[in-house]
């Protein structure tokens, strides 16, 4: 899951409860999920639909720059039954979608499948946030997907996703794979980089990046407005690391001119200073 | 005059507070007591003293000085030895009047120093030398009021049962008013009212001039009014004088205004002009055959609905200018910009762009309101109606008294919409007063009311009187044998509450939010408000309404009023931090604890944006609108689109007449960084040379001028983002 603009809170314990098994990276019981936070009403998440978002425990991922990082281990307290989420999703009066964050949501393939199934259900478009390191359980959630949207954290190699991820096989081959996937599918992709200066913010990355996206059908999807690639600025306040907090945020013309360099189309940029996500050609500088 | 010795001695020389120093003279004690205390029967209908009392005062009061070995008298020192022997005598009544108002010395002199009195009471008050000088008047005005009228109306202020809005405004001014642009685009402006004191013009001829009367209106008209001032129906009033211009002059012409509105810095002591302006993406159908009147006459072939399209072009450059913010980038807080809803802007695609910029400029800066025409109690296509200031709704229906005459401007006939005065009641000292007891609490409710009305008839009669004597000019001009500009016989008497959810958390058990018993409570209060109301416009002709009151301080006020009069009750009940707030509570009654606003649920309560809708939404037919529905945004980037689609969902399938997205700001003064949240040092340079920006009940401004209450009610609000 992203930091930046995206998804962040204070979690809080206590709900739940039940036998989930502590650490590790369970996948819950058929009848619960690692899910410690709903978020009942984002305007954040889901690009141009209210929606509600639920936030998946555990990752395999130790990124230091995450925001959501008071999740990163799964723990027995936030184990939550489905049939709650399923209730809040029937309850929605003012969404129009429904997003599992996380975390890393395909890591609970079973219990994402069934809210994922009640969610279209009910008429709501269904979205997940990945890191991309789990092609095939991606792939099998395909049919129910009307939005994917994965994380680049650098230029696609070991050793550059390496630095960020903070594991030491990163797996990249996979993140490869997924993006791929998913733009093969119907659903609409957004490929989401957080820039920390310092780390990724460099015209090389973004350029390697850009090259890398078009020779996986990048460019066509997004030529049809079916993808999109997001440069999101880092928030040193929110990230879990010591290290990453005493870094500073990039500034909207950074992002712009990394925006620029990336031969890429359909490029957005988040960041507070604008308000919300615009596409790069909007911005005048 | 001869210098009066009394049994050898001879009494200090008199300094007088007109500036000189004369030898003591019992006989203008007598001959002032006799003139001032005549103003007790004006006031309160009793009799003045008779020469025979003032002389026993006047001689008791030279044995008391003779006494006192002084070397030099002051006219204020002699006054108040006259007091003390007119309360020893009983007269009571005779002493108000003939008491000085003013304040200690030591309160003067903090107030120069943006300190002391009421330093935070509006936050749109910033410290200047304007402001100081008005605290100071303030400050005389509104004791003299609480003098003025009748005791135990000032003593219901007073103890906190009610709150008096805007007091030192008591006797001159009314609370607020929408204008019909119309009128000035036909007669032309004259600032003061008269045109002896400011030059005359004619009536607009170009779209600059328009521009410069619309906003010169605005500011003429704040020096006459309490509260808010503004335009309903903006975009349509404006457009003959816009109709052959292109984007790039639409988006000039904007410009302009906002920042005629936001740099006029001159209102009530060095304020902007509270402003709003009503946006209309096309021409209601209400206007739509209407003759167009500007350029000082009637177009006998141009109708409005002929100009749909500048309005709807004009409406898009508003919006975007509003997005651009000012040269730094930061957001424009006034003419607050009401976008108005209709079925129509929603249905045809047509009318998009309007939604979609009014959604950005939410996402940006949380800068839009949302002014709903759908719900069937505003009146549908075939009134007028307006939000004013901070949520109160006027309105006139079709079938209203010559509504055809005032939209075909007839002899000059036009709308004027407003308030005459709020009077807010404090709605958990009710509950505390009933015991518990449901029909108990509802005869205090009614008696609590009553004095309440009793105060809007006092005040409407006063306004009357002053508006019949034109000294309230700009309001009761007649340019060229026009109607007055305002009808203020169509003034409303508004009735504010505070703390329904502490009114029913009293009485149940439970918070608004917490169980259905306490929102049926909730409900039938405000029925039975309605029901007195409506008892009080048949029993005397005016227009009395209920509504939720901005109550930027009265939420305090009450809250801290309470905690001294009922402490048993109100620390269980008032929100905030009431261990702070009692500790402080001894030395200032700027305290950081409060009630919840109107019907509000609890701003802190855990409750997801649709539940809290669904409780609220319910208030807003009873109140016929007026009451606002806050989103306090937990984003820094809220998706534009997404919020769109929940304003959709808000207008068409919501009976919430009037709501907003509130954004949290942070602006840098030192690199011109302007973003979301609320950072206590710059997220770009790290300068801690920073303002955060929120609303603070109806309108944006900078948080460090909030009172205690407020800003810590900022801290406790529960965001959308946040479960």
């Amino acid at each position: 899951m992203s930091a930046g603009s995206g998804s962040s809170r204070n979690y809080t314990s206590g709900r739940g409860g039940g036998k989930g098994r502590g650490g590790g990276l369970g996948v819950g019981s058929s009848a619960e999920a690692y899910a410690p936070e709903i978020m009942p009403l984002s305007l954040c998440d889901f690009p141009g639909e209210p929606a509600i978002v639920i936030f998946f425990s555990g990752c395999n991922y130790r990124c230091g720059y995450c925001q959501n990082w008071k999740i990163r281990e799964q723990d027995r307290s936030h184990l939550t039954r489905i049939d709650r989420i399923e209730r809040l999703l029937e309850g929605g009066k003012l969404i129009n979608a429904c997003k599992v964050t996380g975390g890393e949501p395909l890591l609970q393939p079973e219990a994402l499948m069934r809210i994922a199934k009640k969610a279209k259900s009910l008429g709501y478009k269904f979205g997940i946030d990945t890191n991309g390191t789990l092609p095939e359980r991606l792939r099998g959630m395909l049919p129910m997907l009307d939005l994917v949207s994965i994380d680049v954290k650098t230029a696609l190699n070991d050793f550059e996703y390496r630095k960020v991820t903070g594991v030491d096989n990163p797996m990249v081959d996979r993140v490869i794979e997924s993006i791929r996937i998913a733009l093969a599918s119907s659903a609409f992709v957004d490929l989401r980089m957080v820039v920390i200066p310092g780390v990724n913010d460099s015209l090389e990355v973004v350029r390697s990046i850009g090259l890398d996206l078009n020779s996986m059908g990048y460019g066509e999807k997004a030529s049809a407005g079916g993808a999109s690639f997001t440069l999101v600025e880092f928030v040193p306040e929110n990230a879990g690391s010591r290290e990453y907090s005493m870094m500073r945020n990039p500034s909207v013309e950074e992002l712009a001119r990394l925006a620029r360099a990336a031969p890429l189309r359909n490029v957005r940029i988040s960041h507070r200073a604008l308000g919300y996500c615009v596409s790069v050609e909007k911005i005048q500088l | 005059m001869t210098e009066v010795i009394i049994n050898g001695k001879l009494p200090p020389p008199v300094r007088r507070s007109d500036g000189v120093i004369v030898p003591f003279n019992k006989d203008l004690i007598v001959k002032s007591l006799l003139k001032e205390t005549q103003l007790v029967k004006e006031l309160y209908n009793e009799r003045p003293l008779t020469e025979e009392e003032a002389r026993v005062i006047a001689d008791e009061v030279q044995d008391e000085i003779l006494g006192m070995r002084l070397k030099m008298l002051s006219g204020p020192l002699i006054r108040e030895i006259v007091n003390v022997k007119l309360l020893e005598h009983g007269f009571a009544k005779q002493r108000n009047v003939y008491t000085r108002v003013g304040m200690p010395l030591y309160e003067v002199y903090k107030i120069d120093n943006s300190d002391g009195y009421e330093s935070r009471e509006n936050a749109n008050l910033q410290p200047n030398p304007e402001t100081f000088h008005k605290k100071k008047a303030d400050f005389l005005s509104k004791e003299s009021y609480l003098l003025m009228i009748p005791s135990h109306i000032a003593d219901a202020h007073l103890r906190g049962d009610i709150h008096l809005h805007d007091l030192e405004y008591w006797g001159t001014r009314p609370f607020c008013q929408d204008w019909d642009l119309r009128y000035f685009f036909y007669y032309g402006l004259m600032p003061d009212g008269t045109g002896t004191h400011t030059s005359v013009a004619g009536p607009a001829k170009h779209a600059e001039v328009a521009i410069l009367h619309a906003a010169k209106v605005l500011g003429a008209a704040q020096t006459n009014f309490a509260g808010g001032q503004g335009f309903f129906n903006f975009t349509v009033f404006m457009a003959p004088y816009l109709k052959d211009f292109d984007a790039k002059r639409l988006h000039q012409t904007a410009q302009m205004f906002l920042y005629e509105m936001t740099q006029l810095y001159v209102a009530r002591g060095g304020q902007p002009v509270f402003s709003s302006i009503q946006i209309e993406s096309g021409v209601p159908k209400v206007w739509q055959d209407a003759p167009v009147v500007s350029h000082g006459k009637k177009w006998p072939d141009l109708r409005y609905g002929d100009l749909e399209d500048t309005v709807h072009a004009f409406a898009v450059a508003l919006l975007e200018e509003y997005l651009k913010g000012d040269a730094m980038g930061k957001m424009f807080n006034f003419p607050k910009p009401e976008v108005v809803q209709r079925a129509r802007y929603w249905d045809d695609k047509e009318f998009e762009d309007v939604m979609l910029r009014a959604a950005e400029l939410s996402a940006k800066f949380g800068s839009t309101y949302y002014d709903n025409m759908i719900p069937a109690y505003r009146g549908g296509e075939d009134g007028v109606s307006c939000f004013q200031c901070c949520a109160y709704s006027f309105s006139e229906d079709g079938k209203s008294e010559n509504f055809q005459k005032k939209v075909m401007f007839e002899d000059g006939a036009h709308f004027s919409m407003g308030g005459m005065q709020v009077v807010t009641v404090n709605l958990p000292r009710v509950a505390y007063k009933s015991g518990g007891d449901e029909a108990r609490l509802l005869e205090v409710l009614k008696s609590t009311m009553d004095i309440a009305k009793e105060a809007l008839m006092l005040k409407k009669a006063t306004i009357k009187r002053q508006f019949e004597r034109g000294l309230i000019p700009f309001a009761s001009q007649r340019p060229r044998g026009a109607p007055p500009a305002v009808d203020i016989d169509n003034l409303s008497l508004t009735i504010g509450f505070v703390g329904m959810n502490e009114l029913v958390q009293h009485m149940t058990g439970y918070e608004i939010h917490e169980d259905p018993s306490a929102q049926k409570l909730a409900l039938k209060v405000l029925i039975e408000m309605d029901k007195i109301r409506k008892s009080y416009s048949e029993e005397t002709g005016e227009k009395f309404s209920i509504a939720r009151t901005p109550a930027e301080s009265a939420a305090q006020r009450f809250a801290v009023a309470d905690l001294i009069h009922y402490p048993k009750f109100a620390r269980d009940l008032v929100k905030g931090d009431l261990e702070k707030g009692l500790s402080l509570l001894n030395e200032t009654k700027d305290v950081p604890v409060y009630y919840s606003n109107g019907a509000h649920v609890n701003v802190a309560a855990q409750l997801p944006l649709d539940q809290r809708l669904l409780i609220e939404q319910r208030f807003f037919p009873i109140l016929k609108g007026g009451d606002i529905f806050h989103v306090w945004l937990g984003e820094a980037n809220p998706d534009p689109e997404a919020l769109m689609k929940l304003n959709m969902r808000l207008a068409k399938q919501s009976w919430v007449g009037y709501w907003s997205h509130t954004k949290d700001i942070t602006v840098c003064r030192d690199c011109g960084y302007v973003g979301g949240g609320l950072n206590s040092s710059c997220p770009t340079c790290g300068s801690t040379s920073v303002r955060n920006y929120s609303r603070i009940t109806g309108y944006y401004q900078d948080v460090s001028s909030w009172n205690a209450a407020k800003r810590q009610e900022l801290k406790d609000r529960y965001r959308v983002r946040l479960s």
